[in-house]
């Protein structure tokens, strides 16, 4: 389960193989890469599904991807459900038992998985070849004949609230996001934590379970995409012949809330008995697909990126206040964030690595980055691209997210040009936009002494 | 290949079984409960992609050539790592990587990173227990600025003072940071409880004390000890030319001289732990218990490596289909997740059964998980159960053999613990040949589930009540 997706790894999440180089131009300028992604078939069913195909015979690997446009922004009574129902997709159907899917998959010598976001619901698996045909049979399967019953959502209910634990309750930083989102968002659904409160994952009900199954696990709300070693024309046809006859719905819920502007900082304090305080802050920033996303790429390459990043340079290297720190935007369907951490020295004083940590966020709004630094983030960037197009896997995800989001495949080229156009000026320009003061949430998680004491 | 296994039917008596087929009209089985179809088995390493060489100085080179994506990964590993280092210095080899990180040839700590940061590589150097290896990637037009810092960085790292002090203090400031995680603290206390007075009981980072001590001389010295070419294997992967590569790296790393290659460290006491013993790491503020039962496992070298990894997977592997998750996860909703494994070294290091639940359900956890481990002892797997155990093990194995360096990875592995070069084209048949009478021989030897050490991290206060009649109990602060 993640919480949102940041910009790095949506990058990150390349393709498989079968990327053609012009080897004669590599020599010079930036990689010149033909995007296997182009190659992408786009299949719409009858009901609405669409399953994006991608074949690729140089890998071994094929990955399938379900991509259910649900996630916690879509809840209103429990929060926690999208969550909580992924873990029922595994507990069982008409035709397999509880815990059955996974095990299947395993038999087929699979990897089966699946995770939750704010924006979206996952269910992956990889697979050789030969077992593509019980995927895509396992996965129509439960997402027409989904049994959801009292005793199978009592016992995974335990598991959740397990995870939440190991994730949350137990961990500073899962302590330090879950009371950031808390504070950045007052309206819009993204406040709450993907994973639930406590009391609404104890309390969640088989009816809404079924209610929400039946409003968000439609077909004309799912896209599949499919990627690797595997045959196209067959896989569809299987598509067709088991996901076909599912009814799409003819609605789909969606909360209305909007985030209403920040007017002032907002500050929140959380005690947890650690040695490392951690300091971490969030500001408004684009939704996914706005132009001012490859500036603020840039903008934290810059600030994070690497040993000589000005935030390493700075608290981890020369103050040696930090032991981490970075900034990151991250995108998400209805808003973004650009989010700031920092881990704290045992011994540091937590004020010191704020106002250092703010300081270099000012310094982006003030001073134009130089040259070499604007030339140094872009190439990162770009290989940060390269290097996630190893696998099947993150091919998959790619071509579906960039689905999901923009509503289409978006070429490496078009991803590269805009990132080579970023100048200083630009970086200046949204760091001035969105990094502001008045626009920051700010999270302390202190040992509780230290929280008494500012209070 | 398995094809020519399968009996093909004759034409009669495919119309036979049409027929019957047609007779009883009963729906075909969904596709998923057909048995499933048998996988070739692809190369691991595609034909003419892999090229082995070695230096007059005795470096051994390992070019894997894979030209899809226009990026190179390249590295030295010396089969030498933190197993290697006295008590007393514990932490020095990430301690001496980490450093070498900070300045190289002619660049100081902040040109070497603005050099790697301008390519858009990645340079990294770590020790494992049994090896050392530095690295870069970035793209393979930069290849040969890459070497060039690879050779700065293996051949002549600075090890400044004012470096060292800075990273010894960060070192130290990390060791008290990782305190904070409840895994971190149950790892590194089943450790101690298992290896006392042995390298293996201590973290790899080291401890407060044995870091303190640490300076530039100590890191220099250890790298004159591991950095010797006779022990040295470079490797390369992806979009390189084999012999232009062989050729640079003469250039580079010829005129490296040789020396004695570092000793191993002794071995640690087998068996351990000698009889129950139970670690309480005192957490009060924690909701949830993180808990290891552990004792010694076997060494990489061991033969029946690969019966046994398949052994612990059937007990509590990772995946959803091992005993240990149908017991604590999906029976019970004990807990979200459980594993075991083998940690194989040089030596034997640990095999562990890892968990979490919440403070009240310890004992029903801890009960839980040793009836499962002894019950695998008296009835241990058979063919059924192994069945779909192989076939996972296998598509595990290919899964992660999907990018060149990850074939790389495993291949240097092999040379780092002196097994046969081709160990991973063997291994999935190696799976294949495993049987029920080997698990049930395999569960007697390795499982001895009534002396295992139990470490836990979680509120003493409400732990220690729920412990009786289990054997010794320490309490320990974090």
């Amino acid at each position: 389960m993640i919480l949102c997706r940041p910009r790095r790894s949506a990058l990150g999440c390349g393709f498989a193989v079968a990327l053609l180089l012009g080897r004669a131009q590599a020599a010079q300028g930036a990689p010149d890469l033909l995007d296997p992604a182009t190659r992408a078939v786009e299949t719409h069913l009858g009901n609405g599904l669409v399953v994006l195909t991608l074949e690729d015979h140089a890998t071994p690997v094929v990955s399938f991807q379900m991509w259910v446009q649900v996630g916690s922004r879509d809840e209103t009574r429990f929060t926690g459900l999208a969550h909580l129902f992924e873990h029922m997709m595994f507990k069982g159907s008409e035709n397999v038992l509880p815990e059955e899917h996974a095990r299947l998959i395993e038999a087929l010598g699979g990897r089966v998985n699946a995770f939750t976001t704010r924006d979206f619901t996952v269910y992956h698996t990889d697979v050789s070849r030969e077992g593509l045909p019980a995927v895509i049979g396992l996965e129509a399967e439960r997402l027409a004949h989904l049994s959801i019953t009292q005793s199978t959502l009592d016992s995974e209910r335990e598991v959740v609230l397990e995870e939440r634990r190991m994730r949350t309750d137990d961990q500073p930083e899962g302590r330090a996001f879950e009371a950031l989102f808390a504070i950045a968002f007052v309206a819009h659904p993204y406040r709450w934590p993907v994973i639930g409160w406590r009391s609404d994952i104890a309390a969640a009900t088989v009816e809404a379970c079924r209610e929400f199954f039946g409003h968000y696990y439609v077909p004309n709300n799912v896209v599949v995409a499919i990627a690797g070693d595997f045959d196209t024309a067959q896989a569809l046809a299987a598509m067709r012949a088991s996901f076909g006859p599912i009814p799409p719905a003819e609605e789909i819920p969606r909360n209305p809330t909007l985030e209403p502007e920040q007017r002032g900082e907002r500050r929140a304090d959380v005690e947890f008995d650690l040695r490392s305080p951690l300091l971490v802050a969030a500001w408004h920033a684009p939704a996914s697909g706005h132009p001012d996303a490859e500036p603020l790429d840039v903008l934290s390459e810059i600030l994070s990126d690497g040993r000589s990043s000005r935030l390493y340079r700075r608290l981890v290297w020369k103050e040696q206040t930090a032991l981490a720190a970075e900034g990151a935007y991250w995108e998400m369907k209805d808003a973004g964030l650009f989010t700031a951490y920092a881990s704290v020295r045992p011994g540091a004083k937590i004020e010191r690595v704020e106002q250092s940590l703010f300081a270099e966020i000012d310094r982006m709004a003030r001073e134009p980055v130089s040259a070499a630094e604007l030339e140094k983030a872009k190439r990162q960037l770009e290989v940060g691209l390269v290097n996630g197009l190893a696998t099947s896997h993150a091919l998959a995800a790619r071509i579906a997210y960039d689905v999901v989001t923009f509503g289409r495949i978006r070429p490496l080229e078009e991803r590269l040009a805009a990132i080579r156009a970023v100048d200083a000026e630009a970086v200046r320009r949204v760091a001035r936009s969105y990094l502001g003061p008045s626009q920051r949430s700010v999270v302390r998680v202190v040992p509780p002494a230290a929280g008494a004491k500012s209070k | 290949m398995s094809a020519a296994r399968t009996p093909r039917p004759s034409r009669g008596l495919a119309l036979l079984t049409l027929a019957a087929a047609l007779a009883c009209a009963s729906p075909p089985p969904p596709v998923w409960k057909r048995p499933p179809p048998p996988v070739p088995d692809a190369p691991v390493v595609p034909e003419g992609a892999l090229h082995r060489s070695e230096l007059p100085n005795g470096v051994r080179v390992l070019v894997l050539e894979d030209h899809r994506l226009p990026r190179v990964s390249i590295g030295v590993t010396l089969r030498r790592g933190s197993a290697s280092e006295s008590l007393s210095e514990a932490g020095v080899a990430l301690f001496m990587a980490e450093l070498m990180e900070h300045g190289a040839g002619r660049r100081d700590a902040l040109a070497l990173a603005n050099a790697v940061d301008q390519l858009g590589a990645d340079l990294s150097v770590g020790s494992g227990w049994d090896s050392t290896t530095a690295g870069i990637s970035g793209l393979s037009r930069d290849l040969d600025a890459l070497l060039g810092i690879l050779g700065d960085v293996v051949l002549r790292p600075r090890f400044e003072r004012s470096e060292a002090k800075r990273v010894r203090d960060e070192a130290l400031a990390g060791i008290e940071q990782s305190k904070d995680d409840p895994a971190t603290l149950a790892s590194w206390n089943a450790a101690a409880a298992i290896y006392p007075g042995h390298r293996y009981g201590l973290p790899r980072e080291g401890t407060r004390a044995s870091v303190a001590r640490l300076d530039a001389d100590a890191a220099r010295k250890l790298h004159r000890r591991f950095f010797v070419p006779n022990d040295a294997i470079l490797w390369a992967s992806g979009d390189l030319d084999p012999a232009a590569f062989a050729a640079r790296a003469q250039e580079i790393f010829g005129a490296w001289s040789a020396g004695p290659v570092a000793e191993l460290g002794p071995p640690p006491p087998d068996p351990t732990p000698g009889e129950r013993l139970i670690v309480v790491v005192d957490r009060p503020d924690l909701q949830q218990v993180r808990i290891i039962l552990c004792h010694e496992g076997i060494a990489r070298s061991n033969p029946q490596r690969v019966g046994a990894s398949l052994m612990s997977d059937l007990l509590g592997g990772g995946g959803f289909s091992s005993r240990l998750m149908e017991s604590l996860r999906a029976e019970s909703g004990l807990t979200y997740s459980v594993g075991s494994g083998f940690s194989m070294r040089r030596w034997k290091g640990p095999f562990s059964v890892s968990t979490f639940t919440r403070v009240a359900e310890v004992r029903r956890v801890l009960d839980l998980a040793l009836s499962v481990i002894e019950r695998f002892r008296v009835e241990p797997p058979g063919e059924a159960e192994l069945v779909p155990a192989r076939t996972l093990a296998i598509g595990e194995f290919s899964l992660g053999l999907e990018t060149s360096n990850a074939v790389t990875a495993g291949l240097v592995d092999l040379d780092v613990y002196g097994l046969p070069e081709d160990s991973l084209d063997t291994y999935r048949s190696r799976v294949r040949a495993t049987t029920p009478a080997e698990m049930a021989e395999l569960a007697q030897q390795l499982l001895h589930p009534e002396r295992m050490a139990i470490v836990l991290v979680g509120p003493a206060e409400k732990l220690v009540p729920q412990l009786d009649g289990l054997g010794p109990v320490e309490v320990l602060k974090p």
